[in-house]
């Protein structure tokens, strides 16, 4: 039994030496770094190098350090070196993974959102290297939340499989906010604006010009005092004896104004989304 | 007339089914699992569409590895997946190289869903057998088990890979 299994050991040993030079490599790599596969045999050879994003085929020499130049490795994930000689060919695998985090890509949603809305608004950072390869080591990434007034919030948040994200309460007042992401040298800036929530304390009023009636809100802000945006539709209700009329007018400089003809006693109301407003009573045309 | 009615029905209904591509066969098989997705959860729908999406994904860079065509990319690919792929098919083709897969399949885990719901970061655990071809002549070929971690964004239709990046197993 030991001879056989002594017999069986030569056999493979010789048919591993039989099959051709051996090929070794790290077995991790940073991209971008040049470095050397080491190869046994002699006499020339074919290297084919194949990665994610490249493939190259070039002669070498065996038995010595194969160099594999730092452009022949930029993009992070899996290699498979072979060479060929004389119709045999062995081969060996390594891993690219990427360089050091100076690239960021920014996603920020919305860009238009309601004051004072509790997570209403999201930035996710997705962290690159030099050479666009996703860096999964975690890294801090700062985000930075500047308002029109005010100073600015930071909060650091680290990466996690190359992504770090946020959520964020929209300020109590209007305007742009900027919102933003860095890690090492590189950053980028969102604007996300905030405008008015919906129409708070909604008031109409009446006036009859040339013997047509117009009625129209005082200027609509919300409940925080920010003026609702100009196209927000208001929408008009005059109920008489016919029945009811609605009429929409959308905001115009911070009001909304309508005509409305009017033929006997008529009660007016006014609404805004979900939001009502006070009633008119009105009577006939002057 | 009635009877030439009939066969044109008929011929009508088989050349429609002839034409059907089996696209659900041909597909290697992809397994999505969501339970430990966040911030948001997986719609549904999306929990169909992205294993669905990534599938076809896969078929078509196997064929475009394997025929040396970056056109085929344009329809599941885009970003930097898409840039890799076809520089690599472009080497592929200057150098009479050509990547055969036999794909055996793919465990897909969902890591990461936006908020917003416009990214979605899987990792994925395939299992396939690849050859490398030199002008025909196969001078590598292996049975791997890979990890790629996958960056999927939403298209007008469907779901687009944008990041394909072969990782070394991690065991926790």
């Amino acid at each position: 039994m030991p001879r056989l299994i002594t017999f069986l050991s030569l056999a493979l040993l010789l048919a591993i030496r039989a099959h051709g030079a051996e090929l070794r490599g790290p077995a991790q790599v940073k991209a971008g770094s040049a470095f050397s596969l080491s190869s046994n045999g002699s006499g020339e050879a074919t290297l084919y190098l194949v990665g994610p994003a490249s493939v190259s085929k070039r002669k070498v020499q065996l038995g010595s350090g194969i160099p594999v130049e730092a452009g022949e490795i930029e993009h992070a994930g899996r290699y498979v070196a072979i060479v060929c000689s004389g119709g045999d060919c062995s081969s060996a695998n390594f891993y690219v993974f990427a360089s050091d985090a100076s690239k960021l890509s920014l996603l920020v949603h919305p860009s238009r959102v309601r004051v004072a809305t509790p997570n209403a608004i999201s930035a996710v950072a997705f962290v690159f290297d030099k050479f666009h390869n996703l860096v999964l080591t975690p890294s801090d990434v700062e985000f930075r939340v500047t308002p029109q007034q005010g100073p600015a919030l930071t909060h650091s948040q680290p990466s996690s499989n190359g992504v770090a994200w946020v959520r964020m309460t929209s300020a109590t007042k209007e305007g742009p906010t900027k919102i933003g992401a860095a890690v090492a040298d590189a950053s980028e800036l969102r604007v996300v604006r905030q405008v008015a929530s919906d129409a708070c304390n909604l008031r109409i009023k009446s006036e009859w010009v040339s013997g047509k009636l117009f009625v129209q809100t005082d200027p609509v802000r919300d409940c925080g005092g920010n003026n609702v945006p100009d196209g927000t539709v208001v929408s008009f209700t005059k109920t008489d004896e016919a029945g009811k009329t609605t009429v929409d007018a959308p905001i115009k400089r911070g009001i909304a104004r309508v005509e409305m003809p009017v033929s006997g006693e008529a009660r007016i109301d006014v609404a805004s989304g979900v939001v009502t407003g006070n009633e008119l009573n009105v009577a006939g045309a002057r | 007339m009635r009877i030439a009615l009939y066969i044109f029905t008929a011929l009508c209904l088989f050349a429609s089914l002839w034409s059907q591509e089996p696209a659900d066969a041909s597909l290697p098989k992809v397994v999505l699992a969501a339970e430990n997705v966040g911030p948001r959860q997986i719609e549904e729908l999306t929990s169909k569409s992205v294993p669905r999406d990534y599938a076809y994904a896969w078929k078509t860079m196997a064929r475009a590895l394997a025929e040396n065509r970056s056109d085929l990319l344009d329809a599941y690919f885009t970003g930097f997946a898409k840039d890799n792929l076809a520089r690599r098919i472009a080497d592929q083709k200057r150098t009479g190289i050509n990547t055969r897969y036999i794909d055996h399949g793919h465990k897909l885990e969902a890591i990461f869903y936006s908020p917003a719901g416009d990214a979605m970061q899987l990792r994925d655990r395939a299992r396939v057998e690849i050859q490398l071809l030199d002008g025909g002549n196969v001078i590598h070929r292996e049975q791997v088990n890979l990890q790629y971690l996958v960056l999927m964004t939403p298209g007008a239709d469907r779901w687009l890979v944008r990041d394909l990046e072969t990782t070394p197993e991690v065991h926790p």
